[in-house]
């Protein structure tokens, strides 16, 4: 660029040509500072200082906050109900919306030629998980459904009816899929993981209230077969009105249809493997017990 | 229940192992106690080396921010790159780290809200003029705002976060 950044401008060609400051050339704005109020300094020494006449406001004795008098108080008579009961053990989601994941494609920060997971959204900087504070995924949201229109192969870990069939519309593919905390917590942060050298683990199946989700095909749980997942496809594709695309022309078919399998974390590497990123090689079990642990 | 659980588990898996990128681990017959194999190794398992590597490869996170790809107007998000050639302005505003135009909104005391408008190169006294123009025109009213010259960088009262994007990108900031 050739215009020159100046720090100062006017304002440093005003100030060397004045005297130097000190302190006796300082002054506050006029106006900016207000004098505070003290109490007890008024008219025949103050009088009762903003205290009231005699009784428990004078004398500062009054009850605590909620009291009524003796009547049962407010807060005491309406009965509990338990509408935060188990609040902080609830699953939770962080959302991103659709407009945002357009964005990440547009800037570049995420590659659509590649399958999407929650480990590409964390590289990527566009989501912020964390495992600690009860957060089970990423849920899509369908804010920017209109203007959404990337083929894309993503894995999410819950999506709105809305979403489903922005992403759908546009040739893409949306799975939802469940990791379990320890599961999550390696697969949005792979590196330092593998710096532990410990084998990559199984992931674990949805607790019993989660199952009937994943395994729902119009929710496109990874737990579904896929006949139905491609019969609710074309159910969705009329309800919302689109003509839907035969994945099986595309050319990224095969990117398209890759999917994990239920026990695995990361695309291409299976669990019990253990990943030395030292000498980049890759150590795999040959014992029969441990093929057959983390086969099943 | 249970026992109908895992049998539809194994069907699925069964059903979808088929189509998946999961190569099971490579069985070498082997005595149980750890055995060099292969490659003369004293642990025990085989060595595969960049063959999955580069799977791995693929998860570890970029440390530079990467350069956006071309894009024929403006991106369906609407993003915008800067134009190829800068505007012939007596001020420049630069993009951020992350090719994003650097205005952003504030509060403070919870309704106190202002908009700042960073990374300013140039006349700034010109580009505040421009803005309170802008703004003039669009609310109709006279907006206050403070020039800093040390930070560069302009401060506007009240929420104009959009219109000002929207004006600096049609520039061709």
């Amino acid at each position: 660029m050739s215009l020159i950044k100046k720090p100062g401008g006017k304002a440093l060609d005003v100030l060397q040509n004045l005297p130097r400051i000190t302190l006796a050339n300082l002054r506050p704005e006029p106006g900016s500072k207000q004098k505070e109020k003290r109490r007890g300094r008024g008219q025949y020494g103050g009088n009762r200082s903003g205290r009231g006449h005699k009784g428990e406001r004078q004398r500062g004795t009054r009850p605590r906050l909620g009291f009524e008098g003796g009547a049962t108080p407010f807060y005491l008579i309406i009965p509990k109900y338990g509408y935060n009961e188990g609040h902080s053990r609830r699953p939770q989601y962080q959302p991103l919306s659709l407009k945002r994941l357009q964005y990440l494609i547009d800037v570049g920060r995420l590659d659509p030629s590649q399958p999407i997971d929650l480990t590409q959204l964390v590289n990527a900087r566009g989501v912020t998980i964390q495992p600690q504070k009860r957060d089970f995924g990423v849920q899509l949201v369908d804010e920017g459904a209109e203007l959404f229109s990337a083929k894309i192969n993503i894995e999410v870990q819950r999506a709105s009816e809305a979403a489903i069939a922005a992403v759908e519309r546009n040739g893409g593919v949306l799975t939802n899929s469940f990791y379990d905390p320890i599961s999550l917590a390696i697969l949005i942060k792979p590196v330092p993981f593998f710096l532990r050298g410990q084998p990559i683990p199984k992931r674990m199946h949805p607790g019993e209230e989660m199952v009937p989700f994943y395994m729902d095909p119009c929710a496109r749980g990874y737990l579904a077969p896929p006949e139905q997942v491609q019969q609710a496809r074309l159910a969705l594709a009329k309800k919302y009105g689109y003509v839907l695309p035969d994945l099986s022309r595309d050319e990224l078919f095969h990117m398209l249809s890759s999917r994990k399998d239920p026990r695995q974390i990361f695309f291409g590497l299976s669990p019990g493997w253990v990943v030395n990123m030292a000498d980049r090689k890759i150590l795999k079990p040959t014992d029969e017990k441990l093929v057959q642990y983390y086969g099943s | 229940m249970s026992a109908c659980f895992t049998l539809r588990f194994k069907m699925i898996h069964r059903v979808l192992r088929c189509a998946f990128q999961l190569p099971g681990p490579s069985v070498i017959r082997l005595q149980p106690m750890c055995v060099a194999v292969g490659e003369q190794n004293p642990l025990c398992g085989t060595l595969e080396t960049t063959k999955e590597y580069m799977f791995v490869e693929r998860l570890i996170p970029p440390t530079r921010v990467p350069v956006p790809p071309r894009h024929d107007g403006p991106a369906p998000s609407g993003w915008a790159p800067p134009s190829d050639v800068p505007p012939s302005l007596p001020y420049m505003v630069r993009r951020s780290r992350m090719h994003n135009i650097p205005v952003y909104t504030d509060i403070s005391h919870g309704n106190r809200r202002t908009t700042v408008l960073r990374r300013v190169e140039g006349d700034i006294w010109a580009l505040d003029g421009a803005v309170k123009e802008l703004l003039k025109r669009l609310t109709g009213t006279d907006r206050t705002t403070q020039v800093n010259e040390v930070t560069m960088s302009i401060r506007i009262k009240g929420h104009y976060d959009k219109e000002i994007k929207e004006w600096l990108m049609q520039k061709g900031f």
